[in-house]
């Protein structure tokens, strides 16, 4: 009786390992099934990006032979406006690929770059500027590159078309792994010894050490120009760390918070680089050069909101002229806890958008929660505006006949290549819509065009 | 005829119902709390979770997890924090999730589409950093996009192959805190606590020597700003 319980217990075991084991084998079939189908999903779409970023080089190089030919200006802003955005094409396309390293991809900082040339060269076009011809020789020079690009890239495509390329290297080596330095594959281009790429994201990789070998390619953006090397709104000479404790603990006291010996939290560097001071949930920095605030932030939690937009609005504004500031409010935003608010400074009737503080204002005191003045620091200073300009009925006259102004006056507005231009700005209604219509005030060029819309928070400007 | 009016009582009554229960289906119209059920309830969950607000599954259920959602809202808001969606709480809830119109009055839709995004990285980076050390992940984003070296949109630096580890990992799919949304938001206004910064990583996690040999502006928490 014993033994023959003993072998049904058996067969059921057995029974329920084949169950399990037919289970098993079924989910793994279904598993294999899907990652294939996913598999497939993802050779296509890399085989889409690759195809594209193919066309869109091919595209973008013959675009530029016809721009260095072309001699009018309306075909010049044609044709570089295209060259510019098939650029940012290739470089989606491109980020769509698979990579294997981080770090400075240089083909697509080299792609994002002459989009970037071609755009700056078209809206100087487009506003009556004019190429110059070392400008025209850098674009040559880049056309020139991108032939080598082309030829790459259309490589690493036929061999993927027919010799089935991975997208990316099957196994890391030891380096690699590691992360002990580039892979050998990127050392050996560089080197000039360059070899076959086992991958396409290999092959990328050599292409970008490639690139690098060429010759350097001198523009770097209208970014980096836009930037001042130095502020301008800061004086000379440089302060210790016991007197900026000082200067933060004088900021502290007028915005509430007397008798407080703030911390060091980090000492910070570059263009308004200084000391960040931490007290319980402030932190404050104060410049190195100038020893001024350049930026504070109270991270409290505001409690039940009790004040009005204008109430709080009034007693902030107070405490930014206990500080020292007379500004120009441009815009309010509603948080909900908060206020968030932009002023501007304004001299002899002008406007100067560059020199921005933005700030914010708690709701349950009106307490000035935040405030940053490093746009201001950077591009404040005195200006030599043009003396011969046009009239304000001179200007209103470049306006569309049926746009209908509300308001108007002058403002200094920032534009491409660090300038900063006079303008008049008029703010009307048209179709509808209401704009904000910048003119330039010396030639009545239009600079600018802003589109006002009513968002939730308020007043938004795009 | 006698058929008729026996059935008209219950068909009035049954329409009266049904009416009541399209009346009640907009937010705003009553109050809400703990056990409420609905498509109003779904409303308000739906519009908590696009603030950053963590409200348990989106099932219209006004659960424990939708009440600590409302009280944390309306504790960030100002509001009496009583977990219970009355007038004023729902008039700030449904202030801050309504779209964008032009001067006529025409909608416009969402025009900040991109700060849920740009939030969910912040989250997927920087959770758990200061405050502060959020806003400043989010600028590097943004510094990034006025670099001619980067991309010139925020998905298409985010979805950068590699450029963030929690891409990567799948983090950013992750629902945005409330404050990693706030953070997103102080950045887009233009506030960069970065100093202009194009990288930022943690020492402690970091072997990369590209990274490390880039010129190092601030720390906040546990994160190197670096350009």
């Amino acid at each position: 009786m014993r033994a023959r319980g003993l072998q049904n217990a058996k067969k059921a075991w057995i029974g329920l390992l084949l169950l399990a084991l037919l289970v098993s084998l079924a989910w793994g079939y279904n598993k294999n099934r899907e990652a294939s189908e996913l598999s497939l999903v993802a050779e296509n779409h890399n085989r889409r990006s690759l195809q594209n970023l193919a066309g869109h080089l091919t595209k973008l190089e013959t675009i530029m032979a016809k721009e260095a030919v072309a001699n009018s200006n309306k075909q010049k802003i044609l044709y570089l406006g295209q060259a510019w955005s098939h650029c940012e094409d290739a470089v989606r396309d491109l980020a769509q690929l698979p990579a294997e390293q981080t770090g400075l991809n240089y083909l697509g900082q080299f792609l994002t770059q002459t989009a970037d040339y071609a755009q700056v060269l078209a809206h100087r076009l487009a506003s009556g500027g004019v190429i110059d011809p070392a400008e025209e020789k850098q674009f040559n020079d880049i056309h020139e590159h991108l032939l080598s690009v082309n030829n790459n890239v259309q490589q690493l495509l036929h061999r993927v078309d027919n010799e089935g390329l991975a997208w990316t290297g099957k196994t890391k080596g030891f380096r690699e792994r590691f992360n002990l330095g580039r892979s050998q594959l990127a050392e050996a281009a560089a080197e000039g010894q360059e070899s076959l790429p086992s991958s396409v994201s290999g092959g990328l990789e050599q292409l970008n050490a490639s690139l690098q070998k060429l010759p350097p390619f001198s523009y770097t953006g209208e970014f980096s120009t836009r930037e001042v090397p130095e502020p301008l709104g800061l004086s000379r000479g440089e302060i210790s760390r016991e007197q900026a404790l000082t200067v933060a603990k004088d900021f502290l006291s007028k915005v509430g918070f007397p008798n407080r010996a703030p911390e060091l939290a980090s000492e910070t560097s570059g263009l308004l680089g200084g000391y960040l001071w931490r007290s319980g949930n402030v932190l404050l920095e104060v410049t190195r050069r100038g020893g001024v605030v350049s930026s504070y932030r109270d991270q409290r939690t505001p409690e039940s909101r009790l004040l009005s937009v204008d109430n709080a609005r009034e007693k902030v504004m107070a405490t930014l002229k206990s500080l020292g500031w007379q500004l120009e409010l441009t815009s309010t935003e509603d948080f909900g806890p908060y206020l968030q608010l932009e002023a501007v400074s304004e001299k002899d009737g002008v406007r100067c958008y560059p020199d921005k503080v933005r700030f914010m204002a708690a709701m349950d005191n009106g307490e000035l929660i935040g405030f940053d003045a490093s746009a201001y620091y950077a591009f404040h200073h005195e200006r030599n505006l043009p003396k011969e300009i046009l009239s304000l009925k001179q200007a209103a006259s470049k306006l569309r006949s049926d746009f209908k102004i509300a308001e108007s006056r002058k403002a200094i507005i920032s534009k491409e290549g660090n300038q900063e231009v006079l303008c008049y700005e008029f703010r009307g209604h048209y179709q509808g819509e209401d704009y904000l219509v910048y003119l330039n005030c010396t030639n009545g060029v239009e600079e600018q065009i802003l589109r006002v819309i009513q968002t939730p928070r308020g007043e938004y400007i795009e | 005829m006698k058929l008729q009016k026996s059935w008209g009582f219950p068909i009035a009554l049954i329409l009266s119902l049904v009416i009541c229960g399209i009346t009640y289906a907009a937010l705003g119209d009553r109050s809400l709390a703990k056990g409420a059920r609905g498509p109003e309830v779904r409303d308000m969950q739906s519009r908590l979770i696009s603030l950053g607000y963590v409200v348990g599954p989106l099932d219209g259920i006004f659960g424990p997890k939708t009440q600590k959602g409302v009280k944390l809202f309306q504790k960030e808001h100002g509001l009496k924090e009583d977990g219970v969606a009355g007038k004023l709480t729902i008039d700030e809830l449904k202030r801050l999730t309504a779209g964008s119109t032009n001067a006529s009055g025409k909608a416009l839709g969402v025009k900040n589409i991109d700060v849920n995004l740009l939030a969910r990285l912040v989250n997927a980076e920087a959770r758990g950093e200061p405050y502060w050390g959020q806003v400043a992940v989010a600028a590097v984003v943004l510094n990034r996009m006025k670099d001619p070296a980067f991309p010139k949109t925020i998905s298409e630096i985010i979805y950068q192959p590699l450029a963030f580890s929690g891409v990567a990992d799948g983090q950013i799919n992750l629902q945005p805190q409330s404050s990693a949304i706030k953070a997103a938001n102080e950045a887009i206004s233009g506030v960069d606590p970065s100093h202009g910064a194009l990288y930022f990583f943690n020492p402690a996690k970091t072997s990369n020597r590209f990274i490390w040999s880039r010129p190092q502006l601030i720390t906040i928490g546990n994160h190197i700003f670096a350009r």
